[in-house]
């Protein structure tokens, strides 16, 4: 049963992740960030930080109320990365699935949470760096599905180099049927793809040394759900039956079972049953605790001392990221995707889950590092060196999760400054050579356009002529970037779009 | 010799015997009244479908060019995220009618892809070509990376360039631009639409366009050109977007020669042949005429 609901969500949440890109409609109809919005954690720390919730978050009480009643089974039986831990899980050498959880590490993550909690009410939303459905998405985005992309294409590529009479004729309609239905539509290719995959190979590798090493010892989401199981009238019975063999408390992969009555961690079990199958004597049993007193158990066992650090670093937390000169002047070439919040407030809803960087069209929107300061790490930023800002695409508001970036219409869309182009006439190839181009000008999507012409006579080698040369339209640039990406001088594009004058904010107008 | 192709060589052979086995008053008639396959044909009227048509009708019917079990590109210009009525991409009825017309004539296959501008998924959509030539029986794909092959172009500035393998294997190549400004090149027809079949940074033959234009005329011959101007673009092309700019033109060319359609589709615009450099460079390479005086020419009207 358990095993079955797991695969299922883990299937699904899968599914949905490939879904969660362009298929030919102007609208996604069921990005992945669904699983989001049933993650209480998101909902509680956008709240604590942005004094507002989008609606969808609600959904997230839905998980709250089954934890009140049945305890942690979001994490037993939903979680797709917990499913994913339990599988890696299966390949801990013995000796290392009988030693116990140790209550030090079991702890960890409710200082963790206690951390984000503090932080997110004193406005720094970093929660989504930890929160596992966020660094579920963001890993599978930025680096797992690039790996397999590239992988898949190399291998089939061979066969298809090769052309290896039999083995070619069925390698390319597997590739065809692959590349339409799984693979992305072009090789994503992320900044930092390296570091988020290896935290997360880290994490998976964890389940080695303890099964669900994370789920015990990291996940704050664990830790706000287990704490709502506390109150829940689940309770675990142990028999008369039972003849303490401890066979339950070896086999648990969350250290919460005991074969002593009130010894049970109730909030660190995920309900996934495997002691009452396991137990040889058929003592154990779950149940709702309406009747009598039995099936105690024991509570989380947190030190005052450890609390209190959690509770100061959260507070302290907050100026440490914040002495930072961006504050005073943020940086030029941050350019956001439109329709993101003003930066601040942007800051306080955007959970890095990374869809929006995995549904741009064009690959443009990029991690960024400290470009927004440590609090911005793996936010979204445009890299018009990568790709641009697609004129009638609005993917990334479609799919993010918390509102960070607003949903807009194509109209909104055309509206919208993310920046302004400016350019390097020194470079460029009119202006230094003399020479005619206009590729800029030629992609410039805005119906009237934001690049235009002067006609200007100049000297070049072979005399006098006249050649067009583009101007840029402050009023009607929009600053996605098109020109910058398909400029012929690859090195360093002669036209260049930075954050002046983007819509969102007042720190960076011009007189238009 | 390299100028001039089987079929000319062979029409000149007829027509000189024409002119030697028939006597005086006959030759002038037969001057007058177009003798033999037309060159050209520009035909109008309101549906896109029944224009097309009637225009590879009155140029002898797509069996002229289509041969039985042919494997055929329509290469129609769906570069931009557009829709047809901002007139950016062909007409998706010209190219269905085409594919349609291409399967009647018994080819085994009809191909439609374009390495596009912007992404080829919003390309292919929303330019409704892809729905519409998959309804018509063609077969759309993207252009996969893998099939781009440098080639010998042996041009004036294309010495080697990337070329999409698929568009050199196809038996028959149909050519289907739309009409429409182009800022540099003044007008984009059927030999800017070429530059849909090759891959490399495209943007960098912006420098020599003209030339580059006449290389790939000379590299790729398309059996047919459909010059689509049910709807052309008359400014901030090739990409356009603001319909002020559309004008709907209700016509539809085809012709053997692309270098005569290209002059065509100036002349339609209300340009000279002569103001385009690259058609005056490419007919003084001898890869077409730019005089369509010179030319077998029909117009045919579907509305009555």
């Amino acid at each position: 049963m358990r095993r079955i609901s797991q695969w299922f969500f883990l299937i699904l949440f899968l599914f949905l992740f490939i879904k969660t890109a362009y298929k030919g409609t102007d609208q996604i109809a069921y990005p992945v960030r669904i699983f989001l919005h049933f993650d209480p954690l998101i909902m509680v720390t956008t709240f604590l930080s942005s004094h507002q919730v989008p609606q969808a978050l609600f959904l997230s009480f839905i998980t709250v109320a089954f934890t009140l009643v049945f305890g942690r089974v979001f994490c037993g039986w939903v979680c797709p990365l917990g499913t994913l831990n339990d599988f890696m899980g299966r390949f801990a050498p013995k000796e290392r699935r009988k030693e116990q959880q140790g209550d030090r590490g079991q702890r960890i993550k409710y200082y963790i949470l206690f951390f984000l909690l503090v932080s997110s009410l004193f406005t720094l939303q970093i929660t989504g760096l930890v929160d596992p459905i966020s660094l579920l998405i963001r890993s599978l985005a930025v680096t797992v599905e690039p790996v397999v992309n590239l992988m898949v294409h190399v291998t089939f590529d061979l066969f298809y180099r090769a052309d290896i009479p039999g083995v070619t004729a069925i390698s390319e309609p597997l590739y065809l049927f692959l590349k339409r239905h799984v693979l992305a539509f072009r090789q994503p290719l992320f900044y930092q793809g390296v570091v988020i995959g290896l935290i997360f190979a880290a994490l998976l590798a964890a389940n080695l040394y303890r099964r669900r090493f994370w789920c015990t010892h990291l996940c704050p989401l664990g830790a706000l759900l287990g704490l709502i199981a506390r109150i829940s009238p689940m309770k675990r019975i142990v028999g008369d039956q039972c003849n303490s063999c401890s066979l339950c408390v070896q086999e648990c992969r969350t250290g919460a079972a005991a074969d002593r009555e009130g010894a049970w961690k109730k909030a660190e079990c995920v309900m996934c049953g495997e002691c009452q199958e396991d137990c040889p004597q058929d003592a154990v049993r779950f149940g709702f605790a309406s009747f009598n007193g039995k099936g105690r158990r024991a509570g989380i066992d947190l030190q005052r001392r450890g609390v209190i650090a959690a509770l100061l670093a959260g507070i302290f937390m907050v100026p440490l990221v914040r002495i930072n000169p961006l504050y005073k002047r943020g940086q030029g070439k941050l350019i956001r995707p439109p329709g993101a919040l003003p930066e601040e407030e942007f800051l306080r809803r955007c959970v890095r889950c990374g869809e929006c960087l995995k549904v741009c069209l064009t690959n443009g929107l990029q991690p960024s590092l400290f470009e927004a300061g440590l609090e911005g790490i793996w936010t979204p930023r445009f890299d018009f060196h990568i790709g641009y800002c697609q004129y009638y695409c609005t993917l990334c508001g479609q799919v993010c999760p918390t509102g960070a970036i607003r949903e807009l219409t194509q109209e909104e869309k055309g509206r919208t400054k993310i920046g302004l182009a400016y350019i390097d006439k020194n470079r460029c190839i009119p202006y230094a050579q003399g020479i005619e181009c206009i590729v800029c000008e030629e992609h410039c999507p805005t119906p009237d356009k934001a690049i235009k012409f002067e006609v200007a006579e100049v000297m070049t080698k072979k005399g006098r002529k006249k050649i067009r040369r583009p101007i840029v339209d402050l009023n009607l640039c929009i600053g996605c970037g098109i020109c910058e990406y398909k400029c012929p001088l690859h090195d360093q594009p002669a036209i260049i779009c930075t954050r002046l004058g983007e819509t969102r904010g007042e720190d960076f107008l011009l007189p238009l | 010799m390299s100028g001039i192709t089987r079929r000319e060589m062979l029409r000149c052979i007829l027509a000189g015997a024409g002119l030697i086995l028939s006597p005086w008053p006959w030759r002038t008639i037969a001057s007058a009244a177009p003798a033999g396959p037309l060159d050209l044909v520009i035909s109008t009227g309101t549906s896109a479908t029944l224009i097309t048509e009637a225009a590879v009708q009155a140029l002898g019917g797509m069996k002229r060019f289509i041969s039985r079990g042919d494997v055929v590109l329509v290469k129609p210009n769906m570069a931009w995220d557009r829709v047809p009525e901002q007139a950016a991409t062909t007409n998706p009825e010209v190219v269905a009618t085409l594919v349609r017309m291409c399967l009647e004539a018994g080819a085994r296959k009809v191909k439609i892809f374009d390495n596009t501008c912007e992404d080829p998924r919003r390309c292919y959509v929303r330019s409704g070509i892809m729905e519409a030539a998959k309804k018509a029986g063609g077969k759309v794909t993207y252009v996969d990376e893998r099939r781009f092959r440098e080639m010998e172009l042996k041009g004036e500035v294309l010495k080697r360039w990337q070329v999409y393998q698929e568009a050199v294997e196809v038996d028959k190549v149909i050519n289907v631009p739309i009409l429409k400004h182009h800022s540099l090149a003044r007008l984009t027809m059927g030999i800017k639409n070429l530059m849909g079949l090759i891959g490399g940074t495209r943007s960098q033959l912006h420098w020599h366009l003209d030339q580059a234009l006449v290389d790939l005329a000379a590299f790729f011959k398309p059996t047919l050109v459909v010059l689509d101007a049910v709807r052309i673009l008359t400014a901030n092309g090739p990409q356009g977007g603001s319909l002020k700019y559309v004008k709907r033109f209700n016509t539809v060319a085809a012709g053997v020669d692309q270098v005569a359609m290209d002059a065509l589709g100036a002349t339609l615009f209300g340009l000279t042949p002569e103001e385009m450099d690259h058609i005056k460079l490419a007919s003084q390479r001898g890869l077409g005429q730019m005089d369509l005086a010179q030319l077998r020419m029909k117009e045919v009207k579907t509305d009555s």
